[in-house]
Parts: structure tokens; C-alpha cells; sequence
């Protein structure tokens, strides 16, 4: 991922958005809500991982298959029987059902995906940091231990090989030598965190009330996308409450239909779930626009 | 007035053992105070006494006055923001993840309010050059930029003192030169005092306001640069030999007038010197012995970490001479240490030939044992034991070597120690102990004269003189010209993943300008092959013999 108009916005909008969809997404059961989730989220992780996406979202689809035709296996509820399976029934209701129940991991799974591309880790803690500021610094200190205790583990590691002391071919040479890597760690690793703590101290930590950098501010943009996200986010909401959403699979097959009101609903869902999407793809344009020109 | 007064302080390690006695010291605003002496002589103990926060524990007597006032009665803040206190580590002193985060630590642990961080965290940036590395994560950078990291977050709390335990000891050459112009330009444009102990010496003497010498926790020379040059050479001080490469000579060749800090000031008083062409311009080479068996041959070796990776080798071809000490030299990241893992077989070449006596290092059984060995760049990463001797004896039972080989490392006193509490020359030495024990015949270095001062690089060169006249080969791969051109038997030029000339180090250095000695560069408008001090001082005998 280089750049990507939504991920540029403030953090804040950016995990609003995801909460809202993956929480839409687990939910609601609705298939058209469900299809209209899947494309959206597809279609933004398709523009945020590129050529990449279609490897994991092919490797989506079988599990989404296997899924729904696992359900009626042990859901046997439903008035249409398809045919026997070990003498039980195997239900056209029940294998819809574990349609919707497949659909809605496959949407958080593509949620997700686009969840750890947009929020990186620098985002998360300073958007809590301020809540809870011992956690977050916890947490960046955390962050930037392990990749420091991955690269001295391989250099012990190699050290040792370099003297004939690398793990052997049996299993006891293998635990001896994990053993001794693990015992070099520890020590180099206490070691680093005495340094640690007195830089820490060293730059005021601990003297008092500690005060949190924010690196992102809300602009105006920030706060008109928030607003539009609120708004459609209610207007699902809403609809949602008035029976839009009701779907039952099991032991009748019972769907609301998308019309009249209801379909305002579904169109505020489906422009919520684009707006990342769309973002995107305007400022890729723009960028063509603006260079064609040149 | 006296901006830091130390008085009468006297301090003893809750051990017992006596770390400071005595000292008084007084600082002005706006010095540059370089304070040196052998490891142990208690510079960081001092160092860490100008910071309440940092000072060890143990039994204290005398005084600290910051401005007047007693450190003791300043708050942790006030002493945060005023004082700031940069460590030799550039890894361990980082806190946070990322580099904006990091710039920001000081000021969000002091409390400030957003408007001001952020504002001294652009200036900041600005200042040391670190907006294209703004947003990185710090595990991406290199070592110098990481000081210089550590430097910048704590200039963002705008110290009025800015104090400096050997920061560059862990950085090579370039990195280090690098960080030590930026603190000249903290100290000269912004007025910043600063207090700095470093064993890379040559570097900050000229610029240095005051040098202030430790011996056995006493400061027993307190001066101008040159007035300590002379004090040291007419008291016939074994500290002398720390002095910068013209100082040296400059005494050493019984120089009159006033003694020369800098390589151009060395220069122009050679100049002076000899205002003819003189007559003896060359050392004699040493006679080339017959060649000697190949210890360590490798034709043609290419290697890459991954198939998409470019090349780190790119045909390296060298034959070292069993017998001797070979260094090969050369810029960061060249390769170097990447030469040194495909010798020992952990980075599997793709293309060429790597014989060891003769042997392909991949047919050799027991490569390890008896054959060859490496010491690692960072000989922490060898210790796995509560003691040294616990450490020396995961190596071998054999009790007579082990003492044998302690012995010749110096380390005997050192055997119950906890290899942690070892100054950075020690446990070199107790690592290289630990190598030498699997006997091999082939010794690797990975940069063994990183972070030791020039005290200890001499016992080094000792232990290193001895194990060859043993027999054994030294391979060593460094940044460190000067010790190169010093002990080695041949210098190779590392560059480009390729091994590009090999040299005696008269010669190799003799013929660059840019890559060689402080001494080359100083002497060579007037001498040809005179590479380190003692060369030109002896080329200038020679010649003063000759003259009448």
C-alpha cells in the first residue's frame, strides 16, 4: 500500500468507519446487506492490496463454500429437504443459513484485511493514547522490543554457530542449544532495559503529569467525513429498527423485502461501505487528470 | 560565572571500592569539556554525579551546585529540562517505535501542551536533518542515525547542559565524525555547554575549550588542549599515546614553536620543518618473504540474502598468507561482515570457491573445531554464562587451556566477574577467550576494535602479535584505519562487494588520499610511505641526523 485517500484521513474516522462496518457486518444477516458488504469490502481491498487481494480473496471463496455446506450437516431445521445425508434431512433452509453464516466471516475477514492496512500500529496508540496513556506507552515499547529481540536472537544465534556451537542435529544439541540463545537474550535484554529506563528518567519520565504528542489533527475534511458517516451510519440504524434487516432462515424461510423505505436504508448502507472506495478512486483520478494534463 | 561547580565530591561503590576521590571542578557556560582517562578512571561515574536521577548508589561526600544552587534541590523536572544526558548505547537509550514519537518523548514526559511539542519537534527535525525520516519506524535506522536521534530528542527539551557518555563509540567513522560536527555546531550556535568523554580523541581535541584528565578517580590534569599535550609529554605520561596523530609526532620528532592539534596544522608545521625536499622521503619496505601457503583462498564468490535481493558479494577473490594478520577495510555496509559469514558457511555462496587450507569450506568436517572461529562484532552476543569462567568452560573441560588461554587473553583477574560488569575492552578480550578455545588455526574479526579506547586497542594488538607468532592466521575485517595500518601485514580495500587492491600497509596507504591515516595525510606532501606516527617521526630523525 502507498497512499490511499482514506488512510490519510484522521485515525479517528478511520476506526469509526471500520466499527461500523465490521459491526454492520456481524449483525446483520440480510443477504443483500451481506452481498452488498462482501462487494464493498472486496472492492476496497482489492484498491488497498492490489494485485495481491485476488490471491486471498480466492482463497476466500473455498472457504466460503465449505462453510455453507458444512451448516446443514448439523442444522437440520428447514421445510425443504434436499436430500438425505446418513439418513438426516439436509435442508434448503439450513444450507442458506450457513450461506449468510459464511458470507458474514468472509466480510469481517475482508474488513479486516483492510482494518490492518489502513490502522497501523502508530494510529491505534495515538488514538488511545490520551485515554490510557501507561497502556499506549506500554504498547509502543512492546512494539519496539520485539523486532529488536528477533534480529539479536539471530545474531546470538549465528555468534554461536560461528564457534561450533549451533544447534545440532539431535534433539538435545537442538534444546541445549535454544537454551543457551534464550540465556544470552535474557541477559543482553536486561541489560538494554536498565539503559532503557534510564534514558527514560534521564528525559522526565516519571516527574509528573505526562502529556501525549498528537501527531494527526482533525481537520474540516475529517470532521464533514465523520458527519456523513454518522449520518448514514444512522439512517441504517434506523431502518434497521423498523424491520429493514429481519432475515430467518430456519425453521421458515422469512426475508424483509428491499423496497419503499427499506430500500433508502439499503442505499445509505451501500454508500457507507463505498465511501472508502470511492475516496480512493477519486484522488487516483485526480491524479491522472492532473498528469495528463502535464 | 560558573555555570557547574563540583566540590570536594568523594564517592565509594556500596562494594567498597572508591570510584571518585576528591574532585573539584568548575564549569563555565558555553564550554566544551572533553574529559578522558583510562576506562575505569571513573569519567562515567563523574558523568553520571552531574545528574541525580542517573547517579549511582554508594557513599557520597561534597557538593554539585548547578547555578548556584544544589542539584539536590532541584526538582526531577527542572533537572530533566535543564540537563540532558546522551548514552554510548544508540539502541537500548530509544524508547518508542517510531522516530516522531521518539522527538516527542521528552516534552510529553514533561508535560508539555500540544501547540509547544509541536513546534519544537518540527525545529527539532529541521535541525538535524531528520525530516526525511520523520515518520520511519526506528528499528530502520541505521546506528549513527539513531544517536543522532537520541541526540535530537533530548535538544527538543532545550538543556542548558548537555552531557555525553563516549556517544560514539559504537558508531563507525563517518557516522561518528557526523555526530560530533553536530555537536560542535549545538555548542558554537546555540551556546549549549557540553561535557563529553570519548575515547575517539583526535576528534575533539582541537575543538575542545578543556580537557580534563581522570586517573584512579582523581582529575589530575585540568587545561587548554595543547597545555595538556605538553604537560602530558614532559611528565613522560603513558597517557601520551592517546594524544592526537600530530601531537604525537610533533613531540615525538622534538618539534619547536607550538605543537599542531589538527592534520593541517600538522602539516604546516612539517612544511616549516622541512622547507627543502629532504632527503630521506621513504621508509625501506619490508622484504616480501617467499609466499606462504594460502590460509584462506576465495575465487569468484558471489552471494545475495534472497533471490530478488541485489548482490552483497560480487566476485571476491583474496588469498591470505597463513601466518598473518590480513585486514580488509572499507565503507559501511559494503559487505564486509556478509565476506566473513560466507567464510564461516553461514551465508552459502551461489557462484565460486571459499578453501579453507586448502579445503572447501563446505567438504570440511568440524570446521569449528581446531580450524577456524570468529569473534563477533558485538562479543555480548557470545556470553551465556553467570561468570566468565562459566562461559569459558561451555567450551571446553580442559582446565590447563582454559587457564592457558585466560592468560593470554589477560583476563585471569577477571574470571568471576558477571561478563555484564566488564568495560567494553574486557570483554573483548573475554570473548576472544572463549573463541580461542575451539583451538582454531583461523581466527575471524568482525570490527574488533569497536568501542574499545587506545589503551586497550595496544593489549589487543599484544594478545593478536602473540597468537600469530603461534602460528594461527587473523583475518579482520574494520573500519579502524589507524589500527590497520598500525599491526596488519596486509590491507585490502573492500568495495562495491569486491575486494578491489590488497597491500602491505605502507604501500595501500601510501597511495590513497582521502581513505588513510591521520599520519599519511599530514606527511605525505613530504614523505612518500610514512603511515603512522612513529613512521614520520622516524623519517624526521633520519633526516635531522643527516643534516648537520
Amino acid at each position: 500500500m502507498t497512499s490511499d485517500a482514506f488512510s490519510n484521513r484522521h485515525p479517528a474516522v478511520n476506526f469509526l468507519f471500520f466499527l461500523g462496518a465490521i459491526g454492520f457486518a456481524v449483525l446483520i444477516q440480510h443477504p443483500a446487506y451481506l452481498i452488498a458488504g462482501a462487494l464493498g469490502a472486496a472492492a476496497y481491498y482489492l484498491l488497498l492490496s492490489g494485485r495481491k487481494g485476488w490471491k486471498r480473496i480466492g482463497m476466500l471463496v473455498p472457504m466460503f463454500l465449505l462453510l455453507t455446506a458444512v451448516n446443514p450437516l448439523f442444522n437440520t431445521y428447514g421445510e425443504r429437504v434436499l436430500f438425505h445425508v446418513f439418513g438426516r434431512p439436509y435442508t434448503l433452509e439450513a444450507l442458506l443459513y450457513g450461506g449468510a453464516i459464511a458470507g458474514v466471516f468472509v466480510v469481517m475477514m475482508l474488513w479486516f484485511g483492510c482494518y490492518n492496512a489502513v490502522m497501523t500500529s502508530d494510529k491505534f496508540t495515538s488514538l488511545f493514547g490520551n485515554l490510557i496513556p501507561a497502556l499506549s506507552l506500554l504498547l509502543v515499547m512492546v512494539l519496539r522490543m520485539i523486532p529488536g529481540f528477533i534480529r539479536k536472537a539471530g545474531q546470538i544465534t549465528l555468534a554461536r554457530r560461528a564457534i561450533g556451537l549451533g544447534a545440532g542435529e539431535k534433539n538435545r544439541d537442538k534444546i541445549r542449544h535454544g537454551m543457551g540463545v534464550l540465556s544470552a537474550l535474557t541477559d543482553w535484554a536486561l541489560e538494554g532495559s536498565v539503559v532503557t529506563g534510564d534514558s527514560m528518567r534521564a528525559r522526565g519520565y516519571g516527574s509528573g503529569r505526562r502529556t501525549s504528542f498528537q501527531i494527526y489533527t482533525m481537520k474540516r475534511g475529517d470532521w464533514c467525513l465523520l458527519a456523513v458517516l454518522m449520518f448514514l451510519a444512522a439512517a441504517v440504524i434506523a431502518v434497521s429498527a423498523m424491520g429493514a434487516t429481519a432475515a430467518e432462515f430456519t425453521p421458515v424461510l422469512s426475508i424483509a423485502p428491499v423496497s419503499g423505505i427499506y430500500a433508502l436504508g439499503f442505499a445509505a448502507y451501500c454508500a457507507y461501505l463505498l465511501i472508502p472506495s470511492v475516496l480512493h478512486l477519486k484522488e487516483e483520478l485526480q491524479w491522472r487528470r492532473s498528469r495528463s494534463k502535464i | 560565572m560558573a555555570q557547574i561547580e563540583i566540590q570536594n565530591l568523594t564517592f565509594s561503590y556500596p562494594s567498597g571500592r572508591s570510584a571518585l576521590s576528591d574532585v573539584n571542578l568548575t564549569i563555565h557556560r558555553g564550554e566544551y569539556v572533553v574529559l578522558w582517562g583510562k576506562s575505569g578512571s571513573g569519567k562515567t561515574t563523574l558523568l553520571r554525579h552531574l545528574k541525580t536521577v542517573l547517579t549511582p548508589y554508594g557513599k557520597r561526600s561534597g557538593e554539585i551546585l548547578l547555578d548556584g544552587v544544589p542539584l539536590t534541590e532541584l526538582s526531577q523536572r527542572e533537572q530533566a529540562g535543564k540537563i540532558g544526558f546522551v548514552m554510548q548505547n544508540p539502541d537500548d537509550q530509544i524508547v518508542t517505535d517510531k522516530v516522531w514519537h521518539e522527538l516527542a518523548f521528552g516534552l510529553e514526559s514533561l508535560g508539555c501542551d500540544q501547540k509547544t511539542m509541536r513546534a519544537r519537534v518540527a525545529e527539532m527535525a529541521c535541525y538535524f536533518g531528520i525530516q526525511d525520516w520523520f515518520h520511519r519506524d526506528v528499528a530502520n535506522l541505521s546506528g549513527g542515525q539513531k544517536q543522532l536521534l537520541n541526540l535530537a530528542s533530548i535538544m527538543a527539551m532545550q538543556p542548558e547542559v548537555l552531557i555525553l557518555d563516549e556517544p560514539t563509540s559504537q558508531l563507525d567513522p563517518i557516522a561518528a565524525s557526523d555526530f560530533l560536527n553536530t555537536l560542535r555546531k549545538i555548542n558554537t550556535e546555540l551556546g549549549t555547554t557540553v561535557i563529553i568523554t570519548e575515547h575517539r580523541i583526535e576528534d575533539i581535541f582541537p575543538y575542545a575549550d578543556r580537557a580534563v584528565m581522570m586517573d584512579g578517580g582523581r582529575v589530575i590534569a585540568d587545561d587548554a588542549p595543547r597545555a595538556t599535550a605538553e604537560h602530558l609529554w614532559s611528565s613522560g605520561s603513558g597517557m601520551f599515546s592517546a594524544m592526537p596523530t600530530p601531537v604525537r609526532v610533533f613531540y615525538g620528532a622534538g618539534g619547536t614553536g607550538e605543537c599542531p592539534l589538527t592534520v593541517r596544522e600538522g602539516r604546516n608545521w612539517l612544511s616549516r620543518a622541512f622547507p627543502e625536499p629532504p632527503k630521506h622521503t621513504a621508509l625501506p619496505e619490508r622484504g616480501n618473504a617467499e609466499p606462504a601457503e594460502c590460509a584462506l583462498s576465495m575465487k569468484e564468490v558471489w552471494f545475495r540474502y534472497e533471490k530478488d535481493s541485489p548482490d552483497v558479494l560480487r566476485g571476491v577473490t583474496a588469498e591470505v598468507p597463513r601466518g598473518c594478520l590480513y585486514a580488509i577495510v572499507g565503507g559501511n555496509g559494503a559487505g564486509k561482515s556478509t565476506m566473513l559469514k560466507a567464510v564461516c558457511g553461514t551465508c552459502r555462496p551461489y557462484r565460486g570457491k571459499i578453501r579453507v587450507f586448502g579445503r572447501p569450506v563446505e567438504k570440511t568436517p568440524n570446521l569449528f573445531q581446531g580450524c577456524l572461529a570468529m569473534l563477533p562484532q558485538d562479543p555480548k552476543s557470545l556470553f551465556v554464562g553467570k561468570t566468565v569462567l562459566e562461559d569459558l568452560r561451555e567450551m571446553t573441560r580442559d582446565e590447563e587451556l582454559l587457564a592457558k588461554t585466560a592468560a593470554l587473553c589477560q583476563i585471569t583477574p577477571l574470571l568471576q566477574s558477571h561478563p555484564y560488569d566488564l568495560s567494553g575492552g574486557e570483554q573483548q578480550r573475554a570473548a576472544l577467550a572463549k573463541v580461542l578455545l575451539t583451538q582454531p588455526k583461523l581466527l575471524l574479526l568482525d570490527e574488533p576494535t569497536k568501542g574499545i579506547d587506545c589503551f586497550f586497542k595496544e593489549t589487543f594488538a599484544g594478545i593478536l602479535a602473540k597468537l600469530k607468532a603461534e602460528g594461527i592466521t587473523i583475518v579482520m575485517v574494520s573500519h579502524d584505519v589507524e589500527f590497520c595500518a598500525r599491526y596488519a601485514d596486509w590491507v585490502s580495500m573492500f568495495f562495491d562487494g569486491q575486494i578491489l587492491t590488497t597491500d602491505t600497509p605502507r604501500r595501500f596507504f601510501g597511495a590513497n588520499s582521502f581513505y588513510t591515516t591521520a599520519a599519511n595525510r599530514m606527511s605525505r606532501h613530504v614523505f612518500q610511505n610514512a603511515v603512522t606516527a612513529e613512521d614520520v617521526i622516524a623519517l624526521c630523525r633520519k633526516n635531522r641526523e643527516d643534516t648537520p
